[in-house]
């Protein structure tokens, strides 16, 4: 096959110019307009010239029945591109071409391919551009940006579900806020960044806040780091225009204590006249500012809030496309792309997941590709004389091999992303461990909630008297118990007396129903 | 060498065999979409790829988990030699997040077990996968649980930060028991072993594995607990039985080892008891199956008495008699009272019941050295 000879000629070469590319910058299309289609491809400088050669010798393979797909290019593209430029606000507008009949498709068999299409799609590569918070960010810019003119102190609230790009968010927005000082003349403000994880003592917040202000004042040792900064933020300032302080604490929610001391100290800070501290939270819960600080509510400074609010389908669609546009191959089928969306969007929006998926669907199909290989080697051991029939039947069977990830390697990767294992676990429990589980479900049907374990016996060996099957003794049906409260699929208590402890199921009757429906022993016992 | 020490030389290597985890797990692993093999893969692509990964094992105890992990890194670490560095925590050990801290420290390693996540805040879990997030890092955190709902304890900000790769150990299927059984049991046929003894082994216990009757046995005792685990214990039990002077496996070790593991300690308390005190058992039940809820001492000697009267037995015997005997019954626990006042009443009017179920009452008796035939008719009515 053609392309994959023209892919092998420069593999690691790809991978560098990639990283270091700035997207925004759309150097003058040179050699595009020979490409059949004269369509601009987002060009990446020295990138281009390389893959461009290799990719006019990939025009010639047989995949131009693509053109005419039902999903028609030509319509996408402007559809796209409008939207695009609808939302941005701040970056500059730029073009998404980004059907795959306009890149050649990638070689899954080249590993620097690979490493390269990991790295985008892995959760720790930040993207230079984030895209769908614009609001947010703006928001939040904004709010800094008043609070370092005016030179007054502030606190924000950052809140949402994880993985919806708070963090990734805020490290943008601290680098505009450096940008714009420095634009503007301003003196840039101090940035503190934690994650209140990382606190060996949740005081030692303030000691940090401390180290930053005043960086050589020596620590009296009669106040504690809190009474300093509060009498620092007391008194006027001698030296006028001395920086603004950002503080930004990363899950702040383990700063939560029983008295609520710590976090309310902190908030506090912000209200002193003389504060030069803007704050900003990042946590989950939406109503930490209401639940957990009451009393700044009446003294009229609670923190603004922001809630990021957990991706849907097409936001999480647009940025796995921002992120793959920037390999110069096509990787995933669009509706693969758009199934893996739809999923993650209905089930919790977390950005994190969806590149997991991701990930995970390629592995599948290198899995794929990798056992036909080998399966296709063995047979070629085999018959040593390629009969006329087969030998060109392999070379069919090979073109037909897809390149792409397709529809069916997403649905495997995310039904093993959201199936729990428990049905699997049931269907090849032994017999016997079935059986208990059986009888849980008909004992429970009766709409008891617990109950214990010299009961559940009692069930146990009428449902083996009734299936004529040996039931076993008390001491194996206990181990047996003992075996399944490990798993999770029991819940055991305690108690002296084996045969009094408390027992109820902690998985759903309709999961063992389901699981066990195959065999028909079972779905008799059932009944 | 004389036909002794061949057969002491046999159960040696098959006893080191029994007792090495890696050697059974094997066959298990040689197929390409095993456990082991996914493993392998996921954990070789994150080195050769440097980038980082998390994966979670989960299955029931005794399944191989931890014999299946340390095959495949001890083959990574034969390929990579110098760039892997591994760290091993332990859930029971390390249960304080500090002395965990510490032990990473200490090793620089990376693997832990996910009792960690019984402890408020799952600080150490957090961190580990945050740094993770970051590109500095190089790391593959491998899980090892046996709770199926395990990600359902962590914490929604580290489940979000883990990868979900799940690797389940399911229970070997029928076809991988006998693979395993065989390979196992077979003698090398090379010049460690003489070849005819190895040869007449290796042919006996192919004829075995054939059998009904040896299939029957392994599955009924594989329908109670199905792990890895607990079969080789019992293969290690018939191995123990095997004597010597036998020369060859044959299907009794089998099956004496299995009565000996499913030892049932209340039927063979049931053995040693007196014909009196059977009948007092026997009496009891009866009582029971008329669904008297409550009843005492009394109620037993007016059951008793009732069934000489119908049956006219000899065995009748006068009330203290029989209430020496059931006070040696209570003290032997195969009955009990359900009141817990130890005072006030005397012996025969506090409630009793029966701690043995019917089943094994019924076995006991079937198993008695001379039962009378009446005991048995007075069960089944």
């Amino acid at each position: 096959m053609p392309s994959i000879a023209a892919c092998n000629s420069s593999p690691h070469k790809v991978m560098v110019p990639v990283k270091s590319e700035k997207p925004s910058e759309i150097s003058p299309s040179n050699a595009q307009s020979t490409t059949p289609q004269k369509r601009k491809l987002r060009s990446n400088g020295p990138l281009v010239q390389e893959t461009l050669v290799s990719s006019l010798v990939k025009r010639k393979s047989p995949r131009r029945c693509l053109n005419s797909s039902p999903i028609s290019p030509a319509i996408e593209i402007e559809k796209d591109s409008s939207k695009q430029q609808e939302k941005t606000c701040e970056i500059p507008p730029k073009k998404l071409h980004d059907n795959f009949t306009g890149k050649p498709s990638w070689n899954p068999r080249d590993i620097g391919q690979i490493s390269a299409l990991k790295e985008a799609l892995h959760v720790s590569t930040a993207p230079s551009v984030v895209v769908c918070r614009e609001d947010e960010q703006k928001r939040i810019f904004d709010f800094c940006k008043a609070c370092i003119e005016q030179e007054k102190a502030g606190s924000l609230y950052v809140c949402g579900c994880p993985g919806t790009g708070k963090s990734l968010s805020m490290e943008k927005v601290k680098q505009h806020l450096v940008d714009w000082a420095k634009e503007m003349g301003l003196k840039c403000p101090d940035m503190l960044s934690m994650n209140c994880t990382s606190l060996a003592n949740i005081s030692e917040i303030f000691s940090k806040i401390m180290g930053k202000n005043l960086p050589r004042k020596r620590i009296n040792g009669s106040a504690s780091p809190l009474q300093h900064i509060q009498n620092l933020y007391s008194q006027q300032q001698q030296s006028s225009g001395s920086n603004m302080t950002l503080i930004v604490a990363d899950e702040l929610d383990y700063l939560i204590t029983k008295d609520r001391g710590v976090l309310h100290d902190l908030f506090m800070l912000t209200t002193f006249p003389f504060s030069r501290c803007i704050l900003i939270g990042i946590a989950n819960a939406i109503d930490l500012a209401d639940r957990f600080l009451p009393r700044l509510q009446s003294m009229n400074c609670k923190p603004m809030v922001v809630n990021f609010r957990a991706y849907s389908k097409d936001q999480i669609l647009r940025i796995l496309k921002e992120r793959l546009m920037a390999l110069p191959w096509t990787v995933f089928h669009p509706q693969a792309l758009e199934l893996c969306a739809r999923k993650v969007a209905a089930a919790s929006g977390d950005m994190r997941k969806a590149l997991c998926v991701c990930r995970s669907a390629i592995e599948i199909l290198e899995g794929e590709l990798r056992e036909s290989a080998s399966n296709l080697s063995s047979s070629a051991v085999e018959n040593e004389l390629p009969h006329p029939q087969t030998a060109p039947a392999c070379e069919f069977f090979k073109k037909q091999e897809s390149m792409i990830v397709g529809i069916d390697h997403m649905a495997v990767a995310l039904s093993k992303a959201y199936r729990s294992p428990i049905v699997d676990t049931i269907q090849s429990l032994p017999q016997h461990q079935q059986m208990i589980l059986c009888a849980a479900v008909k004992f429970f049907r009766g709409g008891k909630k617990d109950t214990v374990i010299g009961e559940l016996n009692k069930s146990y060996i009428d449902v083996c008297k009734s299936t004529m099957i040996p039931p076993v003794g008390v001491l194996e049906f206990l181990s047996m118990c003992q075996v399944l409260n490990d798993q999770g699929i029991l819940k055991l208590g305690q108690c002296r007396d084996d045969k009094l402890r408390r027992l109820n199921l902690k998985i759903d009757a309709a999961d063992i129903t389901f699981a066990l429906q195959g065999v028909r022993f079972f779905r008799n016992c059932l009944q | 060498m004389g036909f002794q020490s061949q057969v002491e030389k046999a159960k040696n290597l098959l006893r080191t065999r029994l007792c090495n985890p890696n050697f059974i797990i094997k066959p298990l692993s040689d197929s390409p979409d095993s456990n082991y093999c996914k493993l392998k893969f996921t954990i070789s692509s994150s080195i050769t790829e440097a980038c980082n990964n998390s994966i979670l094992l989960v299955g029931p105890r005794g399944s191989g988990k931890i014999a299946v992990l340390e095959l495949a890194l001890n083959d990574l670490l034969q390929e990579y030699p110098d760039t892997i560095s591994l760290i091993r925590l332990n859930g029971l050990l390390h249960s304080d997040e500090n002395c965990a801290f510490k032990e990473i420290a200490k090793q620089l390693c990376l693997e832990h077990h996910l009792l960690f996540s019984k402890m408020g805040k799952q600080r150490l879990l957090y961190s580990l996968l945050d740094a993770m997030n970051t590109v500095t890092s190089q790391a593959v955190v491998i899980g090892v649980s046996c709770r199926l709902d395990v990600d359902q304890l962590l914490e929604k900000r580290i489940r979000s930060r883990f990868s979900h790769r799940k690797l389940l150990f399911l229970p070997p299927s029928k076809e991988d028991v006998q693979r395993l059984l065989e390979h196992v049991f077979s003698l090398p046929t090379d010049s460690s072993f003489p070849h005819d003894y190895a040869a007449q082994f290796n042919g006996k216990l192919q004829n075995l594995l054939a059998d009904d009757r040896f299939k029957e046995i392994i599955s009924s005792y594989l329908d109670l607990n199905s792990t890895i685990n607990h079969l080789v214990r019992f293969l290690f039990i018939v191995v123990s039985l095997w004597e010597s002077k036998s020369g060859f496996l044959s299907l009794e070790n089998f099956k004496s080892a299995l009565s000996s593991i499913q030892r049932q300690p209340k039927q063979e308390c049931i053995k040693d008891c007196s014909i009196l005190e059977l009948y007092i058992l026997v009496c009891m039940k009866r009582l029971e199956v008329k669904e008297q809820n409550s009843y005492n001492f009394n109620s037993v000697m007016k059951e008793y008495r009732s069934v000489h009267d119908s049956f006219q037995t000899s065995d009748y015997y006068a009330w203290d008699v029989c209430l020496r005997s059931f006070e040696r019954l209570i003290q032997r626990e195969l009955i009990c009272f359900t009141d817990n006042r130890a005072h006030g009443q005397s012996v025969e009017f506090r409630p009793v019941k029966l701690l043995v179920s019917y089943v094994e009452l019924q076995g006991g008796l079937k198993s008695y050295r001379s039962c009378p035939i009446i005991l048995q008719k007075l069960m089944d009515h």
